[in-house]
């Protein structure tokens, strides 16, 4: 929860800080440095931004920047200090004039009691533009007009997704014992991404000849944005206790979700749908129909959590910890009143329930001076108590004869009735375990090693459920890793570390094989790897067996008093296996990153850093390609502060990121012909590169001792020419020929000047 | 220059502090009646003006903050007695001073936190800092807290700079499309790491992955009729909080994220409409409907489940 004694800001111009802050310089602890006395101030300016919303709406995501040209800039910080009594009164605000507004209230009697009270608001702007002829997009009842618009002439749409929160806070100390108390109450309101889709296929068409109207092929993919119009509310009550051996912490955790709405019942008044070639389906009122059918929206839910955690000095060198939790999670949302139809058998909702159990206990030690022990163990078990029913319906397929060109199954040529199958109610369980020691060395060398094991049943597959689009899942996988660091300490010129660790990941138990759902069979069979070994199969990579390995190195070097340098290194590795050629087959990892920072004198430091990363991940698919996806991430950044004279104080940062994500598709043997003449035509989908060069400037003059102005600059530019909407102008037709846009290039300046006073 | 007057106020206070403090049993305090009569921030000014005016000003310094080093030994509480320091006139290190900063190479990490610890070890955040990631990597206190200058991780737009000291790969992330409002101040490290310590994996404040995204996306803790799996084991299976070039921060875009798991029906490689050599037909299960748009997604909207009881047609796949 956000009600934590962190501030809201000791600037007066948070929003320039804010927009400012591409956090380019780890510099760590800069020493020195003098913070004025608590200070009440006032600060009123304004800030003009270039461009307009569409060339804003990367820098404008959350800023509150995007929507006007110009916006008040507010802020103010009252603190009322009485040294004596200690106690403390801070009341602040923050982006008064914008819609990332920020209150804050504070009083302390310090070590004694504590109150906050907070306010926030946070509206997310949407980067890309819908053009639509949707109607009533964001509210449960949208309308698809009749008659297919010309993609690009409907009207243009921003979603936004807008967060109220508002925190308490209340602590208080009774001798070794402390009461906190925390609530915090967020209301989401807005719009986002949503949508709908379906196509007929054989089965459906058989079947439910209502629902397809005869058509094996009718299709349509819809933007219908989500409405959203919900509470967040969490309660915290904590009891703790701190004494010369023994800590505790005990109490309650409640978080409750409600949403206004139940589902999302559009109106469609197209039959004939716009399909993804430019043309228009044939009408299917039928099938429309089943495109207006109720979509479910998020149910409330609540989670209620007991926990008790601690630690204990058994003796003076040796310390344990323990902690257990239990939450039990519920959902019981009225299906009719979500708008939607009743369950099976007239159920009237899920009775959703969850039992979440968590034990650990961690001992750390010096049983010599120079070595340390410590050690962990965990448990963690979920007990799925969702009462299980058949929910799911897989459509009969009519036997051969009684329809010509049935094709419901190939290679099947039974009559197959419907099959009714359930949710599933799997109860996981893991165990982990890890126990670490580091030794001290001369020359001020600490070695370390440890060793770490981890357990996980994910439970039996329900018997009575069908496990559709999966190839094979295990229940039960065990991992094991150790690692070994060498880490230099205690030294002002160079400190630094190197490790390295492994970890191997198996399956504890057979694969088990989905039961064939046209053949009636649910649940999942035990079987050897060669009988479910396929050379195009995916399996879930969770469930695969991996290798991982990882070196890290990190070194931070001074050279002399006014010049530090950090290095930072590292690559890793994970191998998958599995009874395939195809699906998940090695992801890897390499970063590099280099910082700097430079005091040139008392009232001058320079700061720099670069980083180089790139991740690969390598994949078949089973349609007959291979894809290896590479990220290759540059950045570099250059940081300037100054003091040039004793009224003005200046500053600069340049942040510059480089991402190109290559996907590197190519055919597999088994590529069809129409894949391979794709890939050979067009290379595969383009590479993605977003670039980012953001410049910020920044000057503060004081005018008298209690005043002073700040004037900030900005520059961001941003490029992004990812295919997800359109690819050289080409855009994805959704199915009433809805288009989503997004300016690739934006350049945006801002630039903006503040009053601030300071008041006793 | 310390006066008698003002040895024998400290030395009444100090032994005021002290009876208080026994009496309400608070070990983390102990009586310091020695430490009492060390050379007061008065003294420590004269060399030390800046950080002691910065403590004055600060929680640490007020004299109403009765369980503060302000009532029981000022500068000396974390410093030790600096009675040799001054006599020597000073110096790194003389006189047994102790420096337990962040750069300092004097003491070890240990000892750095045990100061610290003396009086923070309470409360419900820091029940596992011994044997955690971060202490038992080489980190104290002062690796990221500041007693003497503003302490960046108290200042929410400034807290993430701290933490890129070390975690670098996440201060590219953050500047990546698709991100948490952690440059604007918003959401910052804190809200879903506990750095003190945590039983769940990369310090989880609420100790796993999901709990904590739930904090501020309840809507995903269902249960749900139709669930799927990964969601409700570790939301970060498929997204990567930190930021990444994929919308809604996912780690890849489908169908690549999906095709992790799942095999793809239809035999359509990845494409986008309009590519060359592209097939007549684009429309329905197509390469091009499950890699635009929101791929995969544009029809198993459900993505992190579905509480349709609806049989007809399929709620199971997660298409309503």
């Amino acid at each position: 929860m956000n009600t934590s004694k962190k501030t809201l800001g000791l600037s007066q111009t948070a929003v320039a800080l804010a927009m400012a802050a591409g956090f380019p310089f780890a510099y760590a602890q800069e020493g020195g440095g003098v913070a004025p006395a608590p200070e009440n101030s006032v600060s009123v300016g304004i800030g003009v931004t270039s461009g307009d919303s569409y060339d804003r709406t990367r820098f404008g995501l959350y800023n509150g920047l995007r929507d006007h040209d110009a916006n008040g800039l507010f802020g103010f910080n009252y603190s009322n200090r009485d040294a004596a009594s200690g106690r403390w009164l801070t009341i602040q605000g923050h982006n008064i004039g914008l819609d990332s507004r920020e209150f804050g209230l504070s009083y302390r009697r310090l070590g004694d009691m504590k109150v906050n009270v907070d306010y926030s608001e946070l509206v997310r702007h949407d980067p890309r533009t819908i053009n639509t002829s949707l109607q009533g997009a964001g509210s449960t009842t949208p309308v698809i007009p009749a008659g297919l618009i010309t993609p690009g002439t409907g009207q243009n749409l921003n979603l936004e997704l807008k967060r109220k929160g508002l925190g308490l806070l209340v602590e208080k100390q009774y001798g070794p014992y402390q009461v906190e108390v925390s609530f915090k109450n967020e209301d989401k309101e807005g719009a986002r991404y949503f949508g709908k889709g379906f196509q007929c296929s054989n089965a459906w068409r058989f079947a439910y000849p209502a629902l397809c109207g005869g058509s094996t092929s009718a299709s349509a993919v819809l933007m219908l944005p989500e409405p959203v119009d919900s509470t967040i509310r969490q309660l915290e009550a904590k009891l703790n206790y701190s004494g010369e051996k023994l800590t505790l912490s005990g109490g309650y955790y409640g978080s409750f979700y409600s949403n206004s709405n139940g589902a999302i019942t559009p109106t469609i008044g197209l039959t004939g749908f716009g399909n993804q070639n430019g043309g228009v389906l044939a009408a299917n009122a039928a099938f429309a129909a089943t495109m207006a059918l109720p979509v479910a929206l998020w149910p409330d839910n609540q989670s209620h959590q007991l926990s008790l955690a601690g630690n204990y000095a058994l003796t003076p060198s040796t310390r344990i910890n323990f902690k257990y939790s239990y939450t039990r999670a519920t959902q019981d949302e009225s299906f009719g009143g979500m708008g939607l139809g009743a369950g099976p058998g007239g159920r009237d909702n899920l009775g959703g329930r969850l039992d979440w159990t968590k034990a650990q206990i961690g001992f750390s030690s010096h049983p010599l001076a120079k070595l340390h022990v410590h050690g962990d163990l965990a448990y963690d078990s979920k007990r799925n108590k969702t009462p299980l029913d058949n929910y799911n319906q897989e459509p009969a397929c009519p036997p051969p004869g009684v329809l010509a060109g049935r094709n419901c199954n190939p290679g099947n040529a039974a009559w197959k009735p419907s099959v009714f199958f359930t949710n599933n109610n799997q109860s996981p369980k893991k165990w982990d375990a890890k126990l670490e020691a580091s030794y001290k060395l001369p020359q001020h060398f600490l070695l370390a090693g440890g060793l770490k094991y981890e357990h996980e049943d994910y439970d039996a597959v329900t018997p009575s459920d069908s496990l559709g689009g999966i190839t094979g899942v295990r229940q039960k996988m065990e991992e094991s890793s150790y690692r070994v660091e060498l880490r230099k300490t205690m030294s002002e010129a160079f400190t630094g570390s190197v490790s390295f660790s492994s970890a191997r990941r198996k399956g504890d138990s057979s694969w088990l094989k989905p039961g064939n759902i046209w053949l009636g069979e649910l649940g999942v069979t035990e079987v050897s790897d060669a009988a479910i070994y396929s050379r195009t199969a995916i399996f879930p990579h969770m469930f695969m067996d991996r290798k991982r390995d990882k070196f890290r190195f990190m070194g931070n070097w001074t050279p002399s008093e006014k010049l530090s340098l950090q290095f930072f290194f590292d690559d890793g590795k994970d191998t998958y296996r599995a009874p395939t050629e195809h699906g998940l087959r090695n992801t890897k990892s390499q970063n590099f990153s280099v910082d700097a920072a430079y005091a040139v004198s008392d009232a001058w430091r320079l700061s720099a850093y670069a980083s180089h990363g790139r991740q690969s991940v390598d994949a078949g698919h089973s349609t007959g390609y291979d894809a290896i996806l590479k990220d290759t991430a540059t950045s570099f950044g250059l940081g300037i502060r100054g003091t040039p004279t004793a009224r003005l104080r200046i500053g600069g940062d340049l942040v510059w990121v480089d991402d190109k994500l290559q996907y590197q598709q190519a055919a597999d043997d088994s590529a069809s012909a129409g894949n391979v003449a794709l890939l050979a035509a067009s290379g595969g989908l383009p590479d993605v590169v977003y670039r980012l060069t953001r410049l910020n400037l920044y000057g503060e003059y004081d005018l008298q001792k209690n005043a002073y102005v700040r004037v900030d600059f900005i520059h961001h530019r941003t490029s992004f020419n990812e295919w997800t909407y359109s690819l050289n102008g080409i855009p994805f037709l959704y199915s009433d020929n809805t288009t989503i846009s997004a300016q690739e290039k934006q350049s945006v300046s801002f630039i903006g000047a503040s009053y601030i006073y300071k008041f006793k | 220059m310390v006066s008698r007057a003002s040895v024998a106020g400290a030395r009444i206070l100090a032994l005021a502090a002290s009876a208080l403090l026994l009496f309400i049993g608070n070990a983390a305090i102990a009586p310091q009646s020695a430490l009492a009569q060390a050379p007061g921030p008065e003294v420590c000014a004269g060399c030390h003006e800046g950080q002691v005016n910065y403590y004055k000003n600060s929680v640490h310094g007020q004299k109403g903050n009765l369980r503060g080093p302000s009532n029981a030994g000022e500068c000396s509480t974390c410093h030790g007695d600096g009675t040799e320091h001054v006599k020597a006139g000073g110096g790194k290190g003389v006189g047994g001073m102790k420096n337990p900063g962040g750069k300092s190479a004097s003491m070890s990490n240990e000892d750095k936190s045990a100061i610290c610890l003396t009086c923070h070890a309470g409360g419900s955040k820091r029940t596992h800092w011994v044997g955690s990631t971060h202490e038992t990597r080489g980190n104290a206190c002062t690796s990221c807290h500041t007693m003497h200058t503003n302490d960046k991780v108290l200042v929410k737009l400034t807290q993430p700079e701290v933490c890129f000291a070390c975690h670098k790969q996440q201060r590219v992330e953050v500047q990546r499309m698709s991100r948490h409002p952690i440059l604007e101040g918003k959401v910052v490290c804190s809200d879903c790491h506990n750095p003190h310590g945590s039983i769940g994996k990369a310090l989880m404040k609420r100790d796993s992955v999901v709990e904590t995204c739930y904090q501020c996306h309840a809507e995903k803790r269902g249960p749900f009729v139709h669930a799927h799996d990964p969601v409700t084991e570790d939301c970060s299976i498929c997204h990567n909080p930190h930021g990444t070039v994929a919308d809604t921060m996912l780690k890849l875009r489908p169908p690549f994220l999906c095709h992790q798991c799942h095999t793809p029906h239809g035999g359509q490689i990845a494409q986008a409409r309009g590519q060359p050599g592209q097939a007549a037909n684009i429309t329905g299960k197509s390469g091009v409907n499950y890699t635009q748009g929101r791929g995969c997604v544009n029809c198993h909207t459900q993505i992190h489940g579905g509480n349709n009881p609806g049989l007809l047609p399929t709620p199971q796949f997660m298409f309503r």
